[in-house]
């Protein structure tokens, strides 16, 4: 096969991962919209929202292999923007007296407001990025969960800006799943873009050989400043959508609790591909559903069969290890891929380095 | 193959979860339905079980004399998991299965999210005992009540019952600034102080709940050139276990006054022969209530639930239900506008647990009559009973 056309099709020999990838998301979404029950569509609401959030945690993670815990931080500076962008005046007054007269003015629809929360959250990972990139290993993964600290310690006490530890409410609630799906999608095909694009390569290859990277020019702080920078954006615009669909935002929500779950959902996953950041949440998602189900009762014949509660927390865990001891990269090590195109690739396998396609590790 | 057997896998999964919520969507003709989303497992099953224990003893009542409008009164539950996202489903559930009203957790920030479910339905809701104003019209919307009494009025009651009764001219304020409930108590203390003749604050300091050492603090009240009257102590479980035993251990002997967070016995034994400790209650768990009434209630409710009330906790529930079926009764129809309008209504509307009051600008209680609990050598008994001479006025509960 020559060079030439190869170079042109990265996009689309990669591009059947998201779209796959949407595909499953827009089958949940029409099923949920069959079945038409409202704590259905609200639960997966909820595992859209947690979608955006790990794939946008992927876009740093999975391609530095540099593990963070801070990426909550910026999803609880899209929350609170969105809070700050879509609240009635009148409301803002109450709750953020500290705001800028024009800021308190403004009132956005929730689409803009999620857009630009996602911005806003972005800016603050290129100002942090500036100086965590530059550490790496261990250290770095330190320093995030610092900026975590950082970021909730401020929201939780500037009480005229955040309403410190205050409940805020007023947060107009969108409860159809439609812009969940539409934010999902755009944060897989985002995640997808980037991994192919120059700076997701250079951060591949930085990754697995940090010192041959080196070698050939990458400047390595710089391609991970890029993928911490969107990948904050991405965090921080499922922020957005995570506080139009409770309703209420809180510093506390914006912790330890979803910073381990959201990692565990991509480690579960496959830490190394967006294939296993969308189905982690999905099925991990489905299964705490599966298993609260099966705690509240299941009908069977005339008794009811029902798990003793919080069995459902032992049992996720027991699952997580044992699918951890079994596949260590996770479910999902390989991206989904049209079956014509893997089997074309099992063929040409000294063709296909491990660096070219989307995470494909 | 194996992405096959995947997808199919993902799909069966799918199908298998959907059942889950269409079991509770049956429909509740012929009878009124009160939905529960509150907390049955997590941290907020301690707040949320009693109170509504006290509730279903009320509806049970209710259904036993012939029902609301002559209907019985049914009640459908989902569990909140003490989660935010988890209350918004559990509201939703609720009202999926036809509740016309919905009661959600005690505490405010738990609570919100299954309010506002309830609120955008355009129905009812009630907090089984949150203390923060934001738990009704200035928070959640105008059909969303609170079956409790503001934190503010508890932090005034102490102030002003301190100083006519125990002659508390210096009062020190120690806030622990981890839950805006204790902000609340110390906002109504704040505002309670310069109306109170010859008080004044010798100092004030802040701490958080789960500071394992409040050393710095207390030498700071040693350092004071007078021991004051009284500490107002502004915290709540469990870090006001730590901050009494620590005050108390230092030898300082000023009376301590808290909110009703820290009312029950529970705890006392981590404190020993803990005396001039005082807070507000609604009601005394303590088998010593001077309403005859409220006794019995409290043995109703050990026959029912097996134990006798922990805290005062309990009791919001039973008037929750109490002035909500009497709404629904002079109103004649259980349609969310004209119920709240009714409850609007009510002023000094008797309970067992004192009147209770409820204005189109205030869903909650600016004003209540409490009983004075005190601990006296390791024991807790009811003292005294004080309501504040001025409700606590709006500036001071939106601080």
């Amino acid at each position: 096969m020559a060079s030439f056309p190869k170079v042109k099709s990265v996009a689309l020999r990669t591009i059947s991962t998201p779209l796959i990838l949407s595909a499953v998301l827009v089958v949940l979404a029409l099923v949920t919209v069959a079945y038409g029950s409202r704590p259905f569509n609200q639960t997966m609401i909820d595992i859209f929202v947690r979608v955006i959030l790990v794939t946008g945690l992927y876009i740093f993670v999975g391609n530095s292999g540099v593990l963070s815990f801070g990426h909550i931080g910026f999803t609880c500076m899209g929350a609170y923007a969105a809070a700050w962008l879509t609240m009635p005046p009148m409301m803002k007054e109450l709750s953020f007296p500290g705001l800028p007269d024009w800021l308190k003015a403004l009132q956005l629809p929730y689409g803009p407001g999620a857009v630009l929360a996602g911005i806003f959250a972005g800016v603050f990972a290129l100002i942090f990025g500036r100086i965590l990139m530059r550490l790496s290993g261990i250290a770095a993964s330190i320093a995030t969960f610092a900026m975590l600290a950082m970021i909730n310690t401020i929201y939780a006490n500037w009480e005229s800006v955040t309403s410190a530890t205050n409940s805020v409410v007023g947060i107009p609630i969108v409860r159809t799943i439609w812009p969940y799906l539409i934010g999902a999608i755009a944060a897989v095909f985002i995640a997808w873009a980037h991994a192919i694009s120059r700076h997701g390569l250079a951060l591949r290859a930085a990754r697995d050989e940090p010192t041959a990277a080196l070698a050939s020019g990458i400047d390595i702080p710089r391609v991970r400043l890029v993928a911490f920078t969107l990948s904050g954006a991405v965090v921080g615009l499922g922020g957005a959508l995570m506080a139009h669909s409770i309703g209420v935002v809180t510093p506390d929500t914006f912790y330890l609790g979803l910073t381990f779950i959201t990692l565990s959902m991509l480690v579960v996953g496959g830490i190394g591909t967006l294939t296993g950041a969308v189905m982690g949440v999905v099925l991990l998602s489905l299964l705490i559903q599966g298993l609260r189900w099966l705690e509240r009762g299941v009908p069977v014949g005339e008794s009811t069969f029902a798990l003793p509660g919080g069995l459902q927390e032992i049992l996720l865990g027991v699952v997580m290890i044992v699918i951890l001891a079994r596949r260590p990269s996770g479910l999902f090590a390989r991206e989904f891929v049209w079956p014509a195109r893997l089997g074309a690739r099992r063929r040409n396998s000294s063709a296909a380095t491990r660096n070219v396609p989307a995470g494909d590790a | 193959m194996t992405r096959t057997r995947l997808m199919t896998g993902l799909s069966a999964l799918a199908l298998a979860v959907t059942p889950m919520t269409g079991a509770l969507a049956e429909d509740a003709d012929g009878n009124i339905v009160v939905g529960f989303a509150t907390a049955e497992t997590g941290f907020m099953q301690a707040y949320d079980k009693p109170a509504q224990d006290a509730a279903m003893i009320r509806i049970e009542e209710i259904n036993a004399a012939g029902g609301l409008l002559g209907k019985q009164i049914k009640v459908v539950n989902a569990d909140t998991k003490t989660d935010r996202a988890e209350g918004a489903k559990a509201g939703l559930s609720v009202l999926d299965a036809g509740a016309d009203m919905v009661v959600v957790s005690c505490d405010y920030d738990f609570g919100a999210p299954a309010a506002l479910t309830a609120e955008s339905s355009g129905k009812v809701s009630f907090f089984l005992c949150a203390e923060s104003i934001k738990a009704g019209v200035q928070g959640v919307g105008p059909h969303s009540f609170s079956a409790s009494v503001l934190a503010a009025v508890q932090g005034a009651t102490m102030a002003q019952w301190a100083h006519e009764k125990k002659g508390a001219r210096d009062f020190y304020r120690l806030l622990d600034t981890s839950y805006v409930y204790n902000k609340g108590i110390c906002d109504g203390f704040d505002w309670m102080l310069p109306t109170l003749a010859d008080a004044n604050l010798a100092g004030e300091d802040v701490f958080k709940n789960d500071d394992a050492s409040i050393a710095a603090q207390i030498s700071r009240i040693k350092a004071l050139p007078k021991e004051p009257d009284a500490i107002m102590l502004c915290t709540m479980m469990p870090g006001a276990v730590s901050a009494i035993k620590q005050i108390r251990a230092a030898g300082i002997n000023s009376m301590i006054l808290n909110g009703s967070a820290v009312d029950g016995s529970y705890w006392l034994s981590a404190v020993p022969d803990l005396s001039d400790f005082y807070v507000p209650v609604q009601g005394s768990v303590y088998g010593d209530d001077p309403n005859p009434d409220v006794n019995a209630f409290n043995a109703l409710y050990k026959e029912k639930t097996g134990s006798d009330p922990a805290t005062q906790y309990t009791y919001p529930g039973y008037v929750m239900i109490d002035v909500w079926a009497k709404a629904v009764e002079r109103a004649g129809s259980i349609d969310a506008g004209a119920v709240v309008a009714e409850l609007e209504k009510m002023d000094g509307e008797p309970t067992l647990f004192g009147p209770r009051t409820f204005t189109p600008e205030l869903h909650h209680q600016n004003k209540a009559r409490y009983l004075i609990a005190e601990v006296k050598d390791g024991k807790p008994g009811i003292v005294d009973e004080w309501t504040i001479s001025e409700p606590v006025p709006m500036e001071a509960l939106m601080k």
